[in-house]
């Protein structure tokens, strides 16, 4: 099935109420890229197994209660929501076919394929649909989507094949956030069982083109394929192994000796270890992802705008990028690289970009630090590009009298942290699906409706993040985006640093790999071995 | 003789680290990030450029400071742990000797990662949880002294004279054992070394961007394809840091053994 | 004297019935220390920062959500309650479920132990293979250039730190035959060949610094023993030297050798974390690792306690054993 035939089972109110959204992603989206999970294969051949060597192991497979994106990586193959987030940033129908949006733009009734089955063999109605959403916007079920779903107010099933979705105000991105980085599609009741939480680290239960055969613990995750699976033809690999291989000097070894057949790999840097070697492809792409240094406001002197301006303002990304990541990526203003087409400000339009030395340098005198002070930066054990990225870092800041010292700590430390709003000044290091509601309002709203993880309370900008959120003529959306950018870039809270590239090395009898701009292994829906 | 010889060259290297590098260990240089061993950088670059020369050599201080003092620390505690126990015996001395067999059988690395984990990346919690995993061998060492000693004619004597207990202990028994201590420290050097760099190698070690060999050699295991010299020199920095602990120990040993 | 003799613990036992007195004693002294263990390990594990639900919802954190994860849990109760609930469960064998994995327990950590058990065993077998020869070589031609050369290699072989000689034996093995061992660990039940060829670099890096701590004790002890009385009688007499060496010097280094073969076995279980992560083996000690990693209560107090557990049998059995190879020895 092509893309058109996706859209051919739409009818052109669809396709209207999709939003111009559609409409703006044919200009800027590349040739082809409207095809679900990437382009199909020519001449492709079913069977085979490949093996995908991982640095980072999944914590767990449960796509509802586990945010961790090393699980994401691996859920998308075996659960499905109600839409794809195509690389051009449209929501594409993926276990919905089409919807009607209500003219106040606050009821979604959406269509759902037919003849999708789970791995359990049942069908799917629309009662599971209804159940799986309902489940996880439901924050008392403790999964980390929840707050994606907060302006939900009703899902319900009208018959079998439909379900309304009604939303207490106007919501550009409600069809992303039906996406696949939180939950899926799970036959109803299912987490009725006590045990249905930890269960799904050892069985699927979703509807995706590969089911869950084992998950061993510092061993490897393997999937096969659903032979039930809606799609006709695909997937074209019978069986994948996700080799869990804790550090890179080992996963570098074994590329080169075809012990694994494909990896991305973390620090694209690593690329030139295995560059020149005979019947390894290399490949590099864009990414929604973002490395960025987080100024709590909560850590003095931080609570001072100046000062976080004058940090910024002595920040080198270029260095940091070269340093940390052998430059392979993009360095960037206030928007992920693979979007800062769509949806980014200029970098011309934005404050505090180029390094000026002596303006920092005033703004400290200003904020009553002539002589600047001392600060400490965590940055996080494991996260190798982090630590040359540090020492970077430290000289920068030196150069306007701040005296970096740098505390390197566990990513669980690390993590309790971040969320009881104590990060301080530190690395992060996360990624999107291609929505800017998605990327900025959980992190940078103000409290309540927003984490605001790095106490920023802005109100101007979260004004912006709400008329963003409800707006969708995209050309008005994205004006309102660039202009909340405008206003994170004055007054810092976070300094985006750079995207690094997707590197992926593979042998090259490993075809049609499409690497996703968000990290995840969508792409081996559609590989196939030669 | 060999042992002292390269134990005098590693002290040298410790308290005049100037007298091998001009380069500083700290300053980065990203354009001359991975540069293979030259006559400008006799042991290559690290991947952001520092001379890795000067990295081992400023290390040496630091990875050896913190294993020294891991180890007078495990001493002085196990040490005069042990001889209490030991010479006080019964309940005391069963629960201390149960305790000590807990945290003898936890996995070193593994109560390390828990240790910094629980107090913080900070060196000082680096040198405690080595200290509290090497306790439990001077513990033992001294308690086993303590006893035999405590059977001896000269403490019987002692005793019969009517010293008090405190004096006796001090006075003829940690003479006593204190050498068995002594000769302990030098041996067990190398294994304090060893695990140092273990923790390093996961992380846990000193902070950057302060130079420690395990710290280096974590850095380096990532680029052992293109840089092998990131991790082949502070490796071998260890291997004769420890060569000579080895040696020397051991020739202590034997004059004590012959005594 | 070196530390191992300080670790050695004999207790008494006057004739073979009291034998089986004698183990009951220290069975019962394990289960005390196990359950001491026990508490050590509780509060440890839940004093380093962060817990399983912190970690599940990472930098989506939503407070509600991590309220009903944490009661999923049982994380709200006050840890002594929590641990006389785990307590009473594991007395009745049930060691719970993992937290992030969804299997029992008591499987994932038998798995892992068993490939630890397979490295620490192999590891031993190649150390004992190369090191006892070296030892008894060494012993014989004391003081002349073959011992010199072993007594080189004693010394590099402690010296080098494990993981460095297995980055470096990875490194050249990569670059200088083209060949890495398999990266998915397969049991030897299932396809030995793979399994050896996946155990061969691991088990050559920690070996080889066991091999020279087995040679180095094997020599010294041999050499002691040619200068005792009892040796010098015998040659005196006139008995022929391999008989000397039979049935007296072997058996007088069995039982240090003993200790000091308990000693390595307990040292891998829980030490071999690093060579384990090096060369992507499902063990002990990385899933001790990542289960701190991922705060997985129920498995990493699970794994803890069969490490444990199994030091204080394997010391239990050492002691057993000099009894076994030398009668007259007087656990006291």
């Amino acid at each position: 099935m092509s893309s058109s035939d996706i859209f051919g089972v739409m009818d052109r109110r669809t396709l209207l109420a999709l939003g111009g959204f559609a409409a703006a992603a044919a200009i800027i989206g590349p040739a082809g890229a409207t095809d679900l999970y990437g382009p199909k294969g020519s001449g492709a051949k079913s069977g085979g197994t490949l093996n995908m060597g991982l640095l980072v192991e999944p914590p767990g497979l449960d796509p509802f209660h586990q945010a961790a994106d090393a699980r994401i990586r691996l859920t998308v193959l075996i659960y499905q929501g109600l839409f794809y987030e195509s690389p051009d940033g449209t929501a594409m129908p993926l276990l919905a076919e089409g919807f009607d949006l209500s003219s106040d733009r606050l009821v979604y009734t959406i269509r759902l394929r037919k003849g999708v089955k789970f791995h359990t063999g049942q069908p799917m109605t629309a009662k599971d649909v209804a159940y799986s959403y309902n489940y996880i916007r439901d924050a008392k079920n403790g999964s980390p989507g929840a707050g994606d779903f907060a302006m939900i107010t009703a899902i319900e099933a009208v018959d079998d094949a439909t379900v309304k979705i009604t939303i207490s105000a106007p919501n550009a991105a409600l069809p992303m956030t039906l996406g696949n980085k939180y939950g899926g599609v799970v036959p109803a009741g299912y987490f009725d069982a006590a045990d249905a939480k930890t269960k799904l680290n050892q069985a699927s239960v979703g509807t995706g083109p590969f089911k869950l055969s084992e998950f061993k613990p510092n061993s490897n995750a393997t999937l096969v394929r659903n032979p039930d699976y809606w799609e006709p033809g695909v997937p074209y690999l019978d069986r994948i192994n996700f080799v869990f291989v804790p550090n890179a000097a080992s996963l570098l070894v074994g590329l080169r000796n075809k012990r694994i057949d494909i990896a991305t790999l973390s620090r694209p840097q690593d690329v030139k270890q295995v560059e020149g070697v005979a019947g390894l492809v290399i490949e590099r792409k864009p990414s929604f992802n973002q490395k960025a240094i987080d100024l709590g406001a909560e850590l003095k002197p931080l609570d001072d705008e100046r000062v976080r301006r004058a940090i910024a303002l002595a920040v080198d990304k270029d260095e940091i990028m070269r340093a940390s990541i052998g430059g392979l990526g993009n360095t960037i203003g206030t928007m992920v690289a693979g979007m800062q087409e769509s949806w980014g400000a200029p970098l011309d339009k934005l404050p505090n970009q180029k390094v000026d030395i002596a303006a920092a340098k005033k703004l400290l005198a200003e904020a009553g630090h002539p002589d600047g002070f001392e600060l400490t930066l965590t940055s996080i054990i494991g996260y190798d590009w982090m630590d040359a990225a540090a020492v970077t870092l430290r000289e920068q800041l030196a150069k306007i009298g701040i005296k970096l010292a740098i505390q390197r700590v566990e990513l669980g430390v690390w993590v309790k942290n971040f969320q009881s709003k104590q990060m301080g000044f530190t690395f992060n290091d996360w990624a999107t699906v291609p929505d800017p509601n998605l990327l900025f309002y959980r992190h940078f709203h103000k409290a309540p409706e927003g984490a605001d993880f790095r106490n920023w309370k802005n109100d101007a900008a979260s004004a912006l993040l709400d008329e963003g959120r409800v707006e969708s003529d995209p050309a008005k959306r994205r004006e309102i985006y660039i202009r909340y950018q405008q206003a994170m870039a004055e007054s810092v809270p976070t300094i985006m640093l750079f995207s690094a590239d997707h590197v992926v090395v593979r042998a090259d009898k490993v075809k049609n790999y499409d690497q996703h701009p968000t990290g995840w292994y969508y792409g081996l829906a559609r590989a196939w071995i030669a | 003789m060999l042992g002292l010889v390269l134990l005098a060259f590693v002290l040298v290297v410790v308290a005049f680290p100037g007298l091998f590098t001009g380069h500083s260990p700290l300053t980065v240089n990203v354009d001359k990030a991975l540069e293979a061993p030259s006559s400008a950088h006799l042991f290559g670059t690290d991947d952001v450029g520092r001379d890795v020369l000067a990295r081992v050599v400023h290390g040496a201080r630091i990875t050896l400071s913190i294993c020294a003092s891991a180890l007078v620390l495990a001493a002085v505690i196990g040490g005069a742990l042990g001889l209490f126990s030991g010479f006080v015996g019964g309940r005391i001395d069963m629960l201390l000797g149960r305790l000590v067999d807990v945290i003898l059988s936890f996995p070193p690395i593994i109560f390390g990662v828990m240790v910094t984990g629980i107090l913080g990346p900070k060196t000082l919690n680096l040198v405690f949880a080595l200290t509290v995993v090497y306790v439990p061998l001077f513990f033992r060492i001294a308690r086993s002294g303590a006893m035999s000693e405590a059977g001896m004619t000269y403490v019987e004597a002692a005793r019969s004279l009517g010293l008090s207990q405190s004096r006796i202990l001090l006075r003829h028994v940690v003479r006593n054992v204190l050498p068995i201590v002594l000769v302990q420290c030098m041996v067990l050097f190398p294994l304090v070394l060893q695990i140092q760099a273990a923790l390093g190698f996961l992380g846990l070690g000193v902070q950057p961007p302060t130079p420690d060999w395990g710290a280096i050699l974590q850095q380096g295991k990532d680029y052992i394809l293109l840089a092998p010299w990131m991790s082949a020199f502070p490796g071998l920095a260890i291997l004769i840091t420890a060569l000579a602990l080895t040696l020397v120990g051991r020739g202590l040993q034997r004059r004590m053994d012959r005594r | 004297m070196p530390f191992w003799r300080g670790c050695s613990r004999r207790q008494g036992l006057k004739d073979a019935e009291s034998m089986g007195a004698y183990i009951v004693k220290r069975l019962a002294a394990l289960v005390v220390t196990a359950l001491l263990t026990s508490v050590v390990v509780f509060l440890l594990v839940r004093s380093v920062p962060g817990d399983v639900v912190g970690q599940m919802l990472g930098q989506t954190s939503d407070p509600v959500a991590a309220k009903a994860l944490r009661e999923f849990f049982g994380l709200d109760q006050p840890v002594w309650q929590q641990y006389l609930g785990w307590l009473g469960r594991v007395i009745t064998g049930d060691f719970g479920t993992s937290w992030t994995r969804g299997q029992p327990v008591l499987g994932m950590v038998g798995s892992a132990l068993a490939v630890t058990v397979q490295l620490a065993f192999a590891t031993l077998l190649l150390a004992t293979l190369i090191g006892v020869p070296l030892g008894i070589l060494a012993a014989i031609y004391e003081g002349r250039m073959l011992d010199r050369l072993i007594q080189c290699f004693n010394l590099l072989g402690l010296a080098a730190p494990v993981f460095w000689i297995g980055l470096m034996l990875l490194f050249g093995v990569s670059t200088g035959f083209d060949w890495s061992p398999p990266l998915m660990y397969v049991p030897p039940s299932e396809a030995l060949g793979e399994n050896l060829s996946i155990m061969a670099l691991p088990v050559l890096s920690l070996a080889l610094l066991q091999a020279a701590a087995y040679s180095q004790f094997v020599r010294q002890n041999i050499v002691s023993a040619l200068g005792q009385d009892y040796v010098r009688t015998a040659i005196a007499k006139g008995l022929p030297v391999r008989s000397i060496f039979f049935t007296h010097l072997l058996r007088n280094i069995a039982i240090p050798l003993v200790t000091f073969m308990g000693l390595i076995l307990i040292q891998i279980l829980g030490g071999a974390v690093i060579i384990e992560s090096l060369f992507a083996l499902p063990g002990l000690g990385r899933l001790l690792l990542s289960s701190i990693e991922t705060r997985d209560y129920p498995v990493l107090q699970a794994g803890l306690l069969v490490v444990v557990v199994i030091a204080m049998l394997v010391n239990l059995v050492v002691d057993l054993s000099y009894r076994i190879i030398d009668p007259r020895v007087q656990l006291s």
